[in-house]
């Protein structure tokens, strides 16, 4: 069926397809270079591989003076992105059904509300954010960023699962209601099940753009303790001593690996998210 | 059970939707609401099971005032028409839902659950998901997920509709029979009037929000209070002639048909009235003869149909045995029974 | 009854809470510190009255003989340096001596009192002299006082007592901490430099708006739309690749084909021309990547959004118009565009907003150079309050930079909202419990 649609009897596709081929081509490129540039070694001036090598991947077994060690910044991006996943699916399945569900006062305007900041530009507050952390005494911990990032991803949470509450039919609940169970209940156990895919789906979007996130943690989380990759890596970058981008990208693969994992796999998850609008 | 609505009313907003209904469904009744789409059957039954609030009035069961006690309380069971089951549980787990929030043991809710599936017939399905049944299938769960926790009330809000013809059929006898067994008392509520016949022991015809008349249903059929109530119950349907009032007969638009009927003694004349006629009473038997021409012929198998038009343009229709010697455009004398005749004011009010 | 409210009022107040601590409250603070000087230099607590070199000078335009009397040393012979001479545990002869012959001489220098104590009849060595004098100095340059009432109390000691007016002006002369002003936004009014990153910025929203959030992200809908469903899906997912992609990567693999031994460096150098950085080389090639870049992040939204807005057309159309003999860019022309009205107004708004607010991409690829060549407002925002070079981090100018653009994102969500009628988006809970 939808074969059938796409491709129109009367036109070739072939065009198209090389054409996008052919603009696709410097894109594809970088990518490739960037897994081929990390095991091999190149004359210079060439781009075609001379020999095999390990040795950009000396960053897993040796740490560098002067910077963290890989394995604890790994596991401080694990941490940061599995806590905001955690706070966002937690808050926004619970604010999601009480704005689709809930007589609850304001919910007008609260929804309203939501609707304006998932589109406002959460990163004009940033320097405020930075001086209230430093206030409150979160600047440089990994709670502090967890934090502003999950409230900062927070409206796009809760718009989409106010959307896919809407979805779930009310005769559900009404049923449950009249079976004995209180509203809690209700959606503990009967509502919740229904929308699993979608908590799937935001869960591995708030996990891959924690994973992802630069600025956040590169102001407000700097620190060697605390460092997550992305803000390692940029260090590395900038670094002038030492540059070498068999080593950067050696860093590179080691952080997007899981990212490309989890995308190929859920792809079709996340194209509805990514479609239904995020910043970027 | 007995349930009792009293000066019951409920708005949407500034939507009147049921304005004072007054309702009393006997203990061990099963009571069909039946009415056209969007005349708030639904409403009133979902206020009946807390789901909604009264915007005022009471709703009592036997003697306690339920009106403020919310669903989970009431102790009803209810049947959605698309049957509400939980996808994500089986069969038996939709049963026993609840039992479970009941807190009620693991091993006693096993054996109920049992129980009521042996009682509607499914106890090999328990383990399927609803996505794996049949519709009739889904249904039956969903009466024994109602029934399980021994419910005060039974609501049925059209469980039918989803099913085709002969599941329908089917389940009409089998909901029927396990409401006599259980001796609960059941609203059901529906927009087919053959439903409501066969299957209740009174009816409540419903018209904007009012209840119009409630009645057994053969009573309901023979003595109906308004054209609307005769119009909505029998298949084919009655058909209506319109005329006014002669010294004691009904005179059809151009005259060509007058009946003698003893309602209208007295009636002064020029009084336009509607006549209602079943097709059961035109062409078998009866005592005024009229001739008018076939339009419309058709066979339903043990029976026929025709519709016979008369000069000025009005249709009687009637039902025979089946007879092949007539076919559209033939003319026909044929009697009609006044007797049997429904003689409604203008404004649809019977004589 | 109303179990609903209360549940949900709990099951809400999480959400509220985080929104107002790191929504609200931080548009609030934008604003008020936007009306502040704060800055690394003052601190972002409370601050404390210092006489400095600079504190003097600014006082002197005002009142000349106060500045110069603050700004000389001050020795007075009195009670409490007396007493920090016996507690010292020098000869007690020295300070019998100070207190009859000396107490209450003022000496306009260290010299001066150095010379008098030399003269005494206990001959203090150089360094006792040094030790001594010490106790005696109350001048105030350099001094920390914490409190303003300390201020002036030091002031009163070194003889010098000031009028109402002029305590305020000293006081404003010598607070260290960050005080209100609307400076910041004369600063953003007047500068030229803010003019220029301003125009930098139009032209970049403008044009990366145009030609890939929009533009680009249209052709590759309507292209992957006369595609066979798998080739279209593989593009889709390409072309999905650098939203995907961590920035700090998807930069670094930009830096990596611009770079100086990169790979156009290498391709070029092919045809004899000598490396060089492409990226950062001219304003002109900067800002050819810097849109490249971000462009091809912010093609993805459009291509998803479109791609299901043209699913959505209703497939008889594209039949219709074939049987009518329509070429393929006359349906494109005809049927798609017209029925995409709605979703580019979506895109262009929310990318417009995202693309004000993002400097990830550039802060990562040129930092805004060469020069300030690609500084975008953001970016300078960012530069201004949280890394600049001088070290001096101006929170208070840079607060007042983001304020403008908090200011533009609630208009132009605001006008989101109306647009994208949110009323239809709410409906009555069915459940009355
Ligand atoms: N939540 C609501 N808000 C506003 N109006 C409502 C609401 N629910 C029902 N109504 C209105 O109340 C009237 C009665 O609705 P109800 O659902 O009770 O009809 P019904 O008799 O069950 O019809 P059907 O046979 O189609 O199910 C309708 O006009 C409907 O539009
Ligand atoms: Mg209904």
């Amino acid at each position: 069926m939808a074969q059938k649609r796409r491709t129109s009897a009367n036109f070739s596709s072939l065009p198209v397809i090389l054409l996008l081929g052919l603009i696709s081509l410097p894109l594809l490129l970088m990518y490739a270079y960037l897994f081929i540039d990390t095991v091999t070694d190149s004359q210079a001036g060439s781009l075609v591989p001379s020999q095999f090598t390990l040795r950009h991947w000396s960053f897993l077994w040796e740490t560098k003076t002067g910077k963290p060690n890989i394995w604890r910044v790994t596991f401080n991006t694990f941490i940061f992105a599995s806590s905001i996943t955690a706070v966002i699916l937690l808050v926004s399945s619970m604010a999601g059904y009480v704005l689709s569900r809930l007589n609850v006062p304001a919910r007008g305007v609260f929804l309203a509300g939501v609707m304006v900041l998932h589109a406002f530009p959460s990163v004009t507050l940033i320097i405020a954010i930075f001086v209230v952390l430093q206030w409150i005494g979160l600047y440089n911990s990994l709670i502090g960023v967890i934090l502003v990032k999950a409230a900062i991803d927070l409206p796009l949470g809760i718009w989409l699962m106010k959307g896919f509450y809407d979805t779930v039919p009310w005769e559900i609940e009404m049923a449950g209601l009249v079976d004995g169970a209180s509203r809690f209940t209700v959606w503990r156990r009967l509502v919740l099940p229904q929308i699993k895919p979608a908590i799937m789906a935001l869960g591995l979007f708030s996990f891959l753009t924690g994973w992802s996130e630069f600025i956040l943690p590169q102001v407000l989380a700097p620190g060697a303790q605390v460092q997550v990759l992305s803000v390692y890596l940029a260090g590395l970058i900038v670094d002038d001593n030492n540059f070498d981008f068999g080593t950067f990208k050696a860093v590179g693969v080691f952080y997007v690996v899981p990212v490309l994992i989890l995308y190929v796999f859920f792809q079709k998850h996340l194209m509805n998210i990514y479609g239904g609008g995020t910043k970027g | 059970m007995r349930i009792l609505l009293e000066k019951f009313s409920k708005s949407f907003g500034s939507t009147k939707v049921i304005e004072d209904m007054d309702l009393d469904v006997g203990s061990g009744e099963m009571l069909a609401l039946l009415g056209p789409s969007g005349c708030g059957k639904s409403t009133t039954l979902f206020s009946i099971c807390g789901i909604h609030r009264p915007t005022s009035g009471r709703i009592l069961f036997g003697n306690k005032d339920v009106t403020d006690l919310p669903s989970q309380e009431r102790n009803v069971g209810v049947v959605f028409q698309s049957y509400a089951l939980y996808p994500h549980m089986t069969a038996a787990e939709n049963i026993g839902f609840p039992l479970t929030v009941r807190r009620v043991a693991t091993a006693e809710i096993r054996k109920r659950v049992a129980e009521i599936a042996a009682l509607v017939h499914i106890d090999n399905l328990l383990d399927r998901r609803p996505s794996q049944l049949s519709g009739g299938q889904q249904q039956r769960v969903a009466l024994a997920r109602a029934l399980i926790r021994r419910p005060d009330v039974l609501l049925l809000d059209e469980p039918l509709a989803n099913l085709d013809a002969k599941l329908r059929l089917e389940m009409r006898s089998e909901i029927r029979r396990l409401q006599k067994e259980t001796g609960i008392t059941a609203i059901l509520v529906t927009h087919d009037q053959v439903e409501a016949m066969s299957m209740c022991d009174r009816i409540a015809i419903m018209k904007a929000g009012e209840i119009v008349q409630i009645a057994t249903p053969s009573e309901m059929y023979n003595d109906p209070r308004t054209a609307f109530v005769a119009g909505f119950l029998g298949n084919p349907p009655i058909s209506f002639l319109k005329g006014t009032a002669e010294q004691g007969e009904f005179v059809l638009g151009d005259g060509s048909i007058r009946l003698p009927l003893a309602a209208l003694s007295g009636m002064p004349d020029g009084t336009p009235l509607m006549l209602g006629v079943r097709p059961e009473h035109f062409g078998n038997g009866g005592d005024v003869p009229v001739t008018g021409r076939i339009s419309f012929a058709e066979t339903q198998g043990r029976e026929n149909l025709y519709d016979v038009m008369f000069a000025d343009g009005s249709v009687l229709r009637s039902i025979q045995p089946v007879r092949g010697d007539l076919k559209p455009g033939d003319d026909v004398r044929w009697n009609l029974d006044s007797k049997a005749a429904f003689v409604f004011a203008e404004d649809g009010r019977r004589l | 009854m109303r179990t609903s409210r209360t549940l949900g009022l709990v099951m809400i107040a999480p959400a509220a809470i985080m929104i107002l601590l790191f929504y609200l409250m931080p548009v609030i603070l934008t604003g008020v510190f936007s009306m502040t000087n704060m800055s690394t230099a003052t601190g972002i607590s409370g601050g404390a009255f210092q006489v400095t070199q600079g504190a003097v000078n600014r006082l002197r335009t005002e009142m000349p003989e106060i500045a110069d009397a603050i700004s000389e040393p001050r020795f007075v012979i009195d009670e409490a340096g007396i007493a920090a001479v016996e507690a010292a545990g020098l000869a007690s002869a020295i300070a019998a001596e100070l207190r009859t012959e000396h107490l209450g001489e003022v000496h306009a220098s260290r010299r001066e009192a150095e010379r008098m104590i030399k003269a005494l009849k206990e001959r203090p060595s150089t360094r006792q002299t040094k030790q001594i004098s010490d106790f005696f100095n109350r001048s105030v340059i350099n001094t920390r006082f914490e409190s303003r009432e300390a201020l002036m109390e030091g002031l009163k000691k070194l003889g010098v007592t000031l009028t109402p007016e002029q305590q305020e002006a000293m006081a404003r002369a010598t607070y260290t901490g960050w005080v209100w002003t609307t400076d910041n936004f004369r600063v953003i009014g007047n500068s030229p430099d803010m003019a220029q990153v301003f125009v930098n910025t139009a032209f970049y929203v403008a044009v990366t708006l145009l030609l890939f959030n929009v533009g680009y992200a249209l052709f590759l809908a309507v292209t992957t739309h006369y595609m066979p469903a798998t080739t279209a899906s593989i593009f889709r997912a390409i072309w999905l690749l650098p939203r995907i992609t961590p920035v700090v990567i998807y930069v670094l693999m930009w830096k990596w084909l611009t770079w100086d031994s990169g790979f156009i460096s290498m391709f070029m150098g092919q045809f004899g021309h000598p490396p060089k950085n492409y990226l950062l080389d001219s304003a002109y090639n900067a800002w050819f990547f810097v849109i490249l870049i971000n462009g091809f992040i912010g093609a993805s939204m459009g291509m998803l959004v479109f791609s299901s807005a043209i699913k959505a057309i209703p497939e008889a159309q594209f039949h219709a118009s074939e049987v009518d003999g329509a070429s393929r860019w006359q349906q494109i022309r005809y049927i798609i565009l017209p029925q995409l009205r709605w979703p580019i107004l979506f895109v262009t708004c929310y990318q417009t907003l995202s693309l004000l607010a993002s400097f990830n991409e550039i802060l990562l690829s040129t930092r805004g150079g060469p020069g300030r060549a690609t500084e975008v407002w953001s970016l300078a925002a960012y530069h201004t309050a949280l890394q600049n070079y001088t070290g001096n981090l101006e929170y208070g100018l840079g607060a007042a930079m983001a304020l403008v653009l908090v200011v533009i994102g609630v208009i132009l969500s605001l006008i989101y909202l109306r647009v994208f009628r949110y009323d239809t988006l709410i409906s009555k809970p069915l459940i009355e419990d």
